[in-house]
């Protein structure tokens, strides 16, 4: 079929298509384009009627020329549309819920490639249920004249049992042998129940699996990836950047299990590479850094955690101000040229740029100040990249918040200091940096290494500390002498309440620039107000 | 005298005025015939989830009449009342294999089956199983964070049970005549009182094994931790006769 018949074919369709499904938000389809399908894109001929990238549908030309003669061009892609309409308005909605599903399906399967093939199929059944639940669809008929080998030919049974239709596999001997058993077990799920995807995706998954390891087994010996999908596959191009981002963050926080979370990513971490995770830096070349899904984790999760920060009067500092006019040079920057005295000329001698002063309003400018982070990271806290460590989600959030003010941020990552346990990283507005450190572990007792502090702090007045521990140090009296002589806004977090936290508390009670947190859940983190104190020694 | 003018004489002063009130802003969607039409999906799932709401109620009769004494103290002779009474309530109902499983996969999920007790989620199975239609009958318990005790009791000769997964105490016992395979390991006194039959345990098996068996066989393909009274009847790990033949002192380690 003509690329530009096709494309007229789905404009022409496509308002009656839109308000079927109640105008879904999502563009017009496309026509792929001749070349592309001959060409045989991504390995796919006239097998793949339909792709679907960043929420664009794709109709290729070659599947509808292909279905001549069995169906009308019109069914073929309304079918199709149908089919691609239902995932983003029904099943799987949108990412988390794909994740979620993949996530079941792997438990069973454990095996990625096994666990991807489940969910897409699961996915699939319930797209192509619901549209003919809703009635007015040629999806069956599509389905009728589709070729339909091993599993396919599986769920066409299913579809015959639970749509109550004949899609030319009822004839006797057609049926392959014990797989009325397994299409038994199959319709007894509740497909359009959304509530129970998930107990629902376990059992569709345990009746397909020894089916799916003989297909795979099979597919091996042939040493080819077998039989495309009709109607698509189920990569994670179908979704954008933007609902990637907000997956993984509801995701990260409907599991709070990092192990689970990390298995997930680790699976889609080429798809995620695609979509820019792990990519660090700016333009160049060189090697990328593997996707941490620890990190990543962590760093979902914080985003949904706001602390609020105090800001400080920060003397001579401020915003630049346009303060005179100087002639301009070659190699001034541009943005600074004041158009109106230089008459819109760009010429030197005419042009004038504006000098900047920095402003020096006392108490008038607002700020925030570095912030130095100390984190302990000893036996006695939890490894997190073992299990959710709350110590390190509240200091990827005090990060947030410092480095959205434009700070830049210091980590003292410490268990037993004097014996080496310790990593430090200098001030940096680098979030990947500060992150990586902040999620090493070292295990091990706890001490403080206040000369490792000192120097870090340097006698900075502009600089906050915020210490994060459960407060069993075994110099537990060198850090509160230690922030009995610094002047510096210090917010200290304690994990868990103990004896030592108690004895921290008392010791430092009277300071007026330290202010106490106790985190026990994750509900108390965003409790937590950095640079909370009482007495602001700048303004004294 | 002036009357008033009548409501329908009022004027809002809004441009095109009738034409404005009568409009429906949905009125694009009236044209729209969303029809539903059911399918038999619908009825299936709707007869299964009536049949696995019974299920379910007869588990819970069980707990609130028999839980008590299956929990503290399991003696035979509680073991049977409870058997009796968990199968009044699975005689009344219409069931498959297929229901059985689903109860199987209800028990994983506690949400759905308020409480898992081994003792009595074992008589009850076995009762579903013993009256069961279909002959031979596969159980996925591989899933279950506790094992499942009295699994197989008293199954009839003609039926076949296989257990994925491991069996907790008790497995098999009573056994009249059918044949019950583990997957998994079972624990102590598996075979127990069983009558006839074959019990095979694909890997370990515990304490008390075969004890007052009047008959049957039971394999064990890994190790017997130990053999029981036996009265009567045949014990063999990995295909080597254990009872009778060499002699071998009741419930020892070995």
């Amino acid at each position: 079929m003509e690329e530009r018949d096709l494309q007229g074919l789905i404009e022409e369709m496509w308002p009656r298509l839109k308000k079927k499904h109640l105008y879904p938000e999502i563009p017009i389809p496309r026509a792929r384009k001749i070349q592309d399908s001959s060409r045989g894109e991504a390995g796919q001929g006239e097998d793949v009627g339909l792709e679907m990238k960043q929420k664009q549908m794709t109709i290729n030309p070659a599947f509808v020329s292909g279905m001549r003669g069995r169906m009308a061009e019109e069914q073929v892609v309304e079918a199709l549309l149908d089919h691609g309409i239902s995932h983003y308005t029904f099943c799987p909605w949108d990412f988390q819920t794909h994740l979620r599903l993949y996530a079941e399906a792997k438990k069973v399967m454990g095996d990625k490639e096994l666990a991807k093939q489940v969910a897409d199929h699961f996915i699939d059944v319930i797209a192509n249920t619901h549209c003919v639940k809703k009635g007015l669809t040629p999806i069956p008929e599509l389905h009728r004249h589709l070729k339909k080998e091993g599993m396919e030919e599986v769920i066409a049974s299913l579809y015959e049992r639970i749509w109550g239709m004949d899609l030319g596999i009822s004839a006797p001997g057609k049926r392959g042998e014990g797989h009325e058993d397994i299409v038994r077990r199959l319709a007894r799920i509740p497909y359009l129940n959304r509530s129970q995807w998930s107990e629902s995706i376990h059992r569709f998954a345990r009746c397909l699996k020894l089916l799916l390891i003989e297909d795979q087994k099979e597919k091996d010996a042939q040493g080819g990836k077998g039989q495309s999908s009709p109607e698509g596959e189920h990569d994670l191009t179908r979704y954008s950047n933007e609902e990637i981002d907000q997956g993984l963050r509801d995701y990260a926080q409907s599991t709070m299990t990092l192990p689970q979370f990390r298995d997930v990513v680790d699976d889609f971490s080429a798809e995620l590479k695609n979509a820019g995770y792990g990519m660090e830096g700016g333009m160049g070349r060189g090697r990328g850094f593997p996707i941490d899904a620890d990190i990543l984790f962590y760093t979902k999760l914080a985003e949904a955690y706001s602390i609020p920060l105090r800001k400080i009067p920060l003397k001579q500092r401020g915003s630049l101000h346009p303060y005179s006019h100087l002639p301009w040079e070659i190699g001034l920057p541009f943005q600074d040229i004041d158009v109106w005295t230089s008459f819109g000329k760009l010429m030197p001698g005419m042009t004038q740029v504006w000098k900047r002063r920095e402003g020096k309003g006392r108490g008038k400018n607002e700020g925030a100040p570095d912030c130095l982070i100390a984190i302990d990271s000893s036996g006695s806290m939890i490894n997190p990249r073992k299990n959710l460590s709350y110590a390190v989600l509240g200091a990827f959030c005090a990060t947030n918040a410092y480095l959205r003010s434009g700070s830049k941020v210091g980590v003292y990552n410490f268990s037993d200091a004097p014996m080496g346990g310790k990593d430090v990283l200098n001030y940096t507005d680098q979030r990947m940096e500060v992150y990586r450190t902040l999620c090493k572990y070292f295990g091990g007792g706890t001490a403080l290494d206040l000369e490792d502090l000192a120097p870090l702090i340097g006698g900075r007045k502009n600089l906050d500390l915020f210490i994060i521990t459960d407060m069993k140090i075994t110099n537990l009296e060198t850090l509160t002498g230690f922030l009995g002589q610094i002047r510096n806004r210090v917010t200290a977090v304690h994990i868990g309440d103990n004896p030592y936290a108690a004895r921290f508390e008392k010791a430092v009670e009277k300071k007026g620039n330290v202010s106490i947190f106790t985190v026990k859940r994750k509900e108390d983190i965003p409790r937590i107000v950095l640079g909370k104190i009482s007495t602001y020694f700048e303004s004294e | 005298m002036k009357t008033p003018p009548s409501p329908k004489n009022i004027s809002t002063g809004l441009p095109d005025e009738e034409a404005f009130s009568a409009r429906n802003p949905f009125e694009e969607f009236e044209t729209l015939t969303c029809r539903k039409t059911g399918i038999p999906l619908d009825r299936i799932v709707e007869s299964a989830e009536a049949v696995m709401g019974r299920i379910r109620r007869g588990y819970e009769k069980l707990l609130e009449e028999e839980a008590k004494e299956l929990v503290w103290m399991v003696q035979y002779n509680t073991i049977i009342k409870a058997y009796e009474v968990a199968e009044k309530y699975v005689k009344e109902i219409d069931y498959t294999i297929e229901d059985i499983e689903d109860f199987c996969f209800a028990l994983e999920n506690t949400q759905r089956i308020p409480y898992l007790i081994p003792g009595p989620a074992g008589v009850y199975l076995s009762a579903l199983c013993n009256n069961a239609k279909e002959e031979e009958m596969v159980l996925k318990l591989s899933e279950l964070k506790t094992e499942i005790n009295l699994i197989g009791f008293r199954l009839p000769s003609g039926k076949r049970l296989v257990i994925e997964g491991d069996g907790g105490d008790f497995t098999g016992i009573g056994l009249e005549g059918g044949e019950l395979i583990v997957e998994g390991s079972a624990k102590n006194w598996t075979g127990a009182g069983m009558k006839g039959g074959k019990i095979l345990v694909k890997k370990n098996i515990g304490l008390h094994t075969g004890e007052w068996m009047m008959g049957g066989e039971i394999y064990v393909g890994g190790r017997v931790r130990g053999l029981g009274n036996i009265v009567e009847g045949k014990v063999f790990e990995r295909d080597k006769l254990v009872y009778p033949g060499k002699a071998r002192y009741p419930n020892l380690y070995y």
